[in-house]
């Protein structure tokens, strides 16, 4: 008896215990103007800067190391100087007159976060580095382009292209204590790339931890590695406002410090925690305790975020992001394809050049609701670009035609596509949209409506699939249409503009798309150097888009942030990596509005 | 017993070995392009596919990527794994005490309760504890975790601000990996109290309560059900009216007779409890953002992470066998009739 009773009493007691465990209540412990917490989605890939190129990484990066320049607050035009100590331009004559040579000078006053000055060799050796290195899939050609002239340090069976190596040390020089960048032609988005890419590393640190010496006789040995062969993967060394402590890839967490030997003055934030949180309820649920400042939030859960006491929504933020875009595949590969039905023009499928006729591109392109779409799925935060180049760029043209739905005209050219078979025999497809991605399946809804309401013959099929399905479908030209996105690596046109419609771009590849014009044009416009010619030309470009039909762009989307109401002096800089949730923070700080200020702020106990 | 034990051991590379194959046949499935997708997250990237095939073999036949694979595990190196971001090695030991700790905080209110409350439900048959005890079994049984965990999560957390998600509080994060903090076991809870701190032992703890407790109400209903099924199966024999005829008490009859009995169906249900806890709870260990290796696991297997899906099926198959060995040998303990042969 006695024994049951014990028993019995077991299971209470230890639940009591268990919650006296429990430590005080959490908004107790909640404002502590020294440390900032981020709670994101993604992990970061490496903190080394010439191996990142996911936004995770390079928000890191952006805080602990600083590139030549830096965009002034919320511009994506206006550079200012940070390691450099003025920005290059035609009217101070630091770009030449024929546009090949730039002479930055340097400032010398930078320190490292030991407190060790920086050198010009630093400088040096950060450009020559990141060109270098080059691993697949990574961000090296987007300075080895401009500088060198060529697009990767290896040729297609991956060998090592004679001479590379002679042409980036050229190309990258130095004369006391300017940096001078000789190009074999002009590239006018040059100095916008300085300002995202390629941030001074201490060559001394990265020579000590094994890494490139900057020499020729070893910089192979440091091509294309295997990423965790790098000490820089892990480590991080640089002159930025904050300091690395730990990348925690068991916690998804990273811990940032302020930088004592800042240059400029000290940040105001102590510590930075970004932390990836899978999950949006348990994300939302710490901004909510006040154990979060701000967090990853997408539109599709904007109302799940809407009157979350001490919680401030800054909405309508611009981004320099295509999202979506859909693509067609000129020329369809037509083994194995599960996409494509009979693969004939029978009605019961598509033959393989089905959207190699302008008609067929042209009637899809009326027959989405662009309008509707912005409205109702995206409740109008967003707009309906007018070519690849986003609003706010240089090459952007607000008076361009843009396609708008029009059954009518949506008929017509379906009619007059492959002679008025298409219309006669009707056709069906598969297209597909990443699973989860309830913005896209929307669009293929509103698309598969409107087309299908023109004629009964004509049928798409929806389907879900996984991005290494999408990527094997992608890469074999299987897709007769792909919804992507494209993001700015910087704010440049000729950054949407190559990709998405110069025929050795990411996307016409597989879309088996090219129009010499359009590449003629893209190379021209790269290499100009007044800016009024050089929109002129972006026009033109998007002008030959909206002729030959080989992309919709469907959203210019319009993002917020979710952020407690005590975070102030962030800015919305949309070129800045994962922004709006990601963050430059050495002017950000902490406190709390007048009206719920307490006395006590709490630092952390071990701090 | 030592003999059983060696041989249970012996077979244990030929199953893994097995296990290995059979994986890396399945994926072998899915083309260079899928597995490419490992490496190319981002559109960006995407002109970048047929290089990053050829940096990574992923094109080589199947056999030889599976000796390049097999000759790295004989020399010690389980590979990279690139959704941990780690060798595969340290993920396990990085993301695996972390899954043991709470599968030592959930199994054993599991066991205690499952079996205590199956007793009694068994022995009190129809009356208003036994229909308690069935329908909080079935409720739990057929309640989704991720919809238990927010609910937890969103009373005690949300509304209540206590039992917060992750693994600790920042006080704690700072002092686990400050240099004055030695991790011994690797089980934080015990670590800290190794280490004199007993706030930080709390706050750890803390953070287990929400997981096992929906870990524990999930769980426990199978047991219970089991529990209350094999006894009274045991109730109703003859031994047991014997005993009963004896004079023996009531409870000597159900703990020293029946339940004894009873618990070989439990033992086996228990290991296979325990090892699917170990193995990694992926739902809760998600929800409630707990770095165990279920998480992990299951990233590796929807990101195609060749390497991590190798390194934690290995662990799985190693726990799945040891955990049959040693449930072989408890029958014996249970019941002396069973002999290890």
């Amino acid at each position: 008896m006695m024994g049951r009773r014990m028993s019995l009493a077991f299971f209470p007691a230890l639940l009591l215990a268990l919650v006296s465990c429990a430590r005080k209540p959490i908004e107790q412990a909640a404002f502590d103007p020294s440390t900032y917490t981020e709670l994101t989605f993604n992990d970061s890939d490496s903190m080394d800067p010439a191996w990142s190129y996911d936004t995770a990484s390079d928000e890191v990066i952006l805080n602990v190391y600083e590139p030549l320049f830096i965009f002034k607050g919320a511009s994506t035009k206006e550079l200012i100087p940070l390691i450099a100590a003025k920005v290059p331009t035609r009217a101070n004559g630091l770009i030449s007159a024929d546009g090949r040579t730039y002479t930055i000078p340097i400032r010398r006053n930078v320190t490292f976060q030991d407190g060790t000055p920086m050198t010009m060799q630093d400088v040096r050796y950060s450009v020559l580095r990141f060109m270098l290195q080059d691993r697949d899939a990574g961000p090296s050609p987007l300075l080895l382009e401009p500088l060198t002239g060529y697009g990767g340090t290896r040729d297609a069976k991956g060998k090592i292209v004679p001479g590379i190596f002679k042409r980036a040390e050229q190309s990258v020089q130095i004369d006391g204590w300017n940096l001078v960048l000789r190009l074999p032609r002009p590239f006018s988005p040059l100095p916008t790339i300085l300002a995202s890419w390629a941030p001074i590393v201490s060559k001394k640190w990265a020579t000590e931890h094994g890494d490139w010496d900057g020499s020729e006789a070893t910089w192979k040995k440091y091509n294309n590695p295997e990423k965790q062969t790098s000490y820089f993967f892990e480590h991080a060394f640089g002159t930025g406002p904050f300091v690395l402590v730990r990348w925690d890839r068991n916690t998804h967490e990273i811990v940032l410090r302020r930088n004592d030997h800042y240059w400029r003055a000290p940040a105001k934030l102590k510590y930075v925690i970004i932390k990836g949180i899978d999950e949006f309820e348990t994300r939302k649920l710490m901004i909510q305790a006040g154990q979060a400042d701000s967090i990853y939030a997408t539109r599709d859960v904007w109302e799940q975020v809407q009157n979350i006491p001490h919680v401030d929504i800054v909405d309508n933020l611009s981004t320099l992001e295509i999202n979506p875009i859909v693509f067609f595949t000129f020329k369809l590969n037509g083994t194995a394809n599960p996409y494509i039905g009979s693969g004939k023009l029978d009605g019961n499928g598509i033959p393989l050049d089905f959207f190699n006729d302008v008609n067929v591109r042209k009637a899809f392109a009326y027959a989405f609701d662009y309008k509707g779409y912005i409205n109702d799925v995206v409740n109008n935060k967003g707009i309906q670009p007018t070519g690849v180049v986003p609003k706010g760029l240089l090459g952007y043209n607000p008076s361009q035609k843009k396609y708008h739905h029009d059954p009518q005209k949506a008929a017509y050219y379906f009619k007059k596509a492959f002679g008025g078979r298409v219309w006669k025999k009707g056709f069906k497809f598969t297209a597909v949209y990443n699973a989860g991605n309830i913005m896209r399946q929307s669009l293929l809804q509103v698309l598969k409506h409107n087309v299908e309401a023109l004629n009964p013959r004509f049928n798409i099929e929806i389907r879900p699939i996984d991005w290494p399905e999408f990527l094997d479908a992608y890469i074999a030209s299987k897709l007769p249409i792909f919804i992507l996105a494209w993001q700015a690596d910087y704010p440049d046109a000729y950054d949407f503009a190559f990709p998405m419609l110069d025929s050795q771009g990411a996307y016409p590849g597989p879309q088996h798309f090219a129009d010499p014009r359009i590449d003629k044009l893209i190379d021209e416009a790269v290499a100009q150097t007044n800016p009024a010619a050089r929109e002129k030309l972006y026009w033109r470009i998007q002008e030959l888009e909206y002729q030959d039909v080989p992309d919709l762009p469907v959203l210019q989307p319009l993002d917020y942030r979710t952020q407690r109401d005590w975070v102030k002096g962030w800015v919305n800089n949309p070129i800045f990596p994962d922004a709006p949730y990601g963050c430059y923070y050495y002017p950000v700080y902490k406190q709390l509005p007048v009206s719920t200020q307490k006395p006590a702020a709490k630092a952390p106990k071990h701090a | 017993m030592l003999k059983f034990i060696a041989k249970r051991l012996l077979f244990l590379p030929l199953v893994m070995l097995g296990v290995t194959m059979l994986l890396f046949g399945a994926l072998q499935f899915l083309s260079p392009a899928m597995r490419a997708s490992l490496y190319i997250h981002d559109p960006r990237q995407l002109s970048a596919l047929n290089e990053v095939i050829q940096k990574y073999g992923l094109n080589k036949p199947m056999p030889v990527q599976y000796w390049i694979w097999l000759k790295q595990v004989l020399h010690g190196n389980l590979g990279y794994s690139e959704t941990a971001k780690m060798p595969v090695s340290d993920a396990i030991r990085a993301f695996f005490p972390a899954t043991f700790e709470l599968t030592l905080v959930s199994f054993i209110p599991i066991l205690l309760l499952g079996i205590y409350f199956g007793t009694l439900s068994a022995v009190k048959k129809d009356k208003l504890l036994d229909q308690t005890t069935r329908v909080v079994a079935i409720t739990g049984y057929s309640l989704p975790s991720f919809v238990l965990g927010l609910f937890l999560l969103m009373v005690f957390y949300g509304h209540f601000q206590i039992f917060p998600p992750g693994r600790y509080s920042l006080d704690v994060d700072l002092l686990v990996h400050s240099s004055g903090f030695h991790h011994y076991t690797g089980l934080l809870t015990l670590d800290a109290f190794l280490n004199g701190d007993f706030a930080a032992a709390g706050d750890i703890f803390s953070h287990m309560i929400l997981p096992a407790a929906t870990l524990i109400y999930i769980s426990v209903a199978l047991l219970l059900r089991i529990t209350r099924s094999s006894m009274l199966e045991e109730l109703g024999k003859d031994y047991v009216r014997t005993a009963r005829a004896k004079g023996l008490p009531e409870s000597v009859v159900v703990k020293k007779h029946a339940r004894k009995n009873a618990l070989i169906p439990v033992v086996t249900l228990s290991s296979l409890l325990f090892i699917g806890l170990l193995s990694g709870v992926v739902i809760t260990e998600t929800i409630f953002d707990f770095p165990g290796i279920g998480r992990w696991s299951v990233i590796a297997a929807q990101q195609l992470d060749v390497p991590g899906v190798m390194g934690s099926t290995l662990l799985s198959a190693f726990l799945f066998v040891t955990a049959n060995m040693i449930s072989d040998i408890l029958y014996a303990f249970v019941d002396p009739r069973i002999r290890l042969s």
